[in-house]
């Protein structure tokens, strides 16, 4: 079995690695086609429900660490990532509301209402800055973990 | 996978169900009067016939991606130098 999976922060790493690029690839409607975005987007909630799953324990503890004394940038961390989940969900659910492809041939037929397409857009489009600070606010992990992944793969 | 497997059902449940019920109240949004307003006025982006004709074909499946990373990187870079002159005014406070 590989090394990374035997390794907490590894598979993290891994599934974090594998989370940003199918995020990218989703959030290019353009290159991918309308059809072909809405059917990615409905396969990314495995990448991303993996995310929430590898950090459970953070999840667990973030309510009772938001009460405790902690640093301002663990703080911070702690409300984006919040924000970052919801405006996630925003962007997901209003991008079921304003489907044309994957809804229609489900059989679901919609009336598409501006105010979601709207939002969509918007939520799609603040996403990106908005994980540009979270990947910030996790740099010195992503820095080390690539140094370590790097380090094995040399060996190997 | 095993850090995966580690009581994934019931976890998946938890993260399913909560997810399900915040975008039930996310989609109460449509109830307001600011969607109200935004349907009255009406909404488009984007023009009509696709944007950019005259751009080559293999660009305009790059460009999209040039786009998400400047959308991502520039927020990176800014908040890493951000932290970076905080820390820097903090060590500076001390000494």
């Amino acid at each position: 079995m590989s090394d990374w999976m035997q390794n907490l922060q590894k598979t993290r790493y891994v599934m974090d690695t594998l989370l940003l690029v199918s995020f990218m690839i989703v959030s290019a409607p353009q290159s991918t086609g309308v059809p072909g975005h809405e059917w990615l987007s409905l396969l990314f909630i495995v990448p991303f429900a993996v995310h929430l799953l590898l950090h459970w324990d953070w999840i667990k503890q973030s309510a009772k660490r938001f009460s405790k004394k902690i640093t301002a940038k663990e703080r911070f961390s702690l409300v984006w990532n919040y924000l970052l989940y919801l405006m996630m969900l925003l962007a997901t659910v209003s991008g079921f509301l304003v489907s044309v492809a994957l809804l229609p041939t489900l059989n679901i037929e919609l009336h598409i209402q501006d105010f979601w397409s709207k939002i969509h857009h918007d939520s799609a489009t603040l996403i990106m800055p908005m994980i540009g600070v979270h990947l910030a606010l996790h740099w010195s992990w992503i820095v080390n973990l690539t140094k370590r992944m790097r380090v094995k793969r040399a060996k190997a | 996978m095993k850090y995966l497997q580690y009581h994934w059902k019931s976890r998946t449940f938890v993260v399913l169900a909560i997810s399900i019920l915040v975008s039930i109240l996310l989609i109460s949004l449509e109830l307001t009067d600011w969607a109200a307003q935004i349907n009255q006025q009406g909404y488009s982006h984007g023009s009509e016939g696709g944007e950019g004709k005259g751009i080559p074909s293999a660009l305009r499946y790059i460009l999209p991606f040039v786009k998400e990373l400047v959308l991502i990187g520039v927020p990176l870079l800014l908040s890493l130098l951000l932290m970076k002159v905080l820390r820097w005014l903090r060590r500076a406070k001390k000494a």
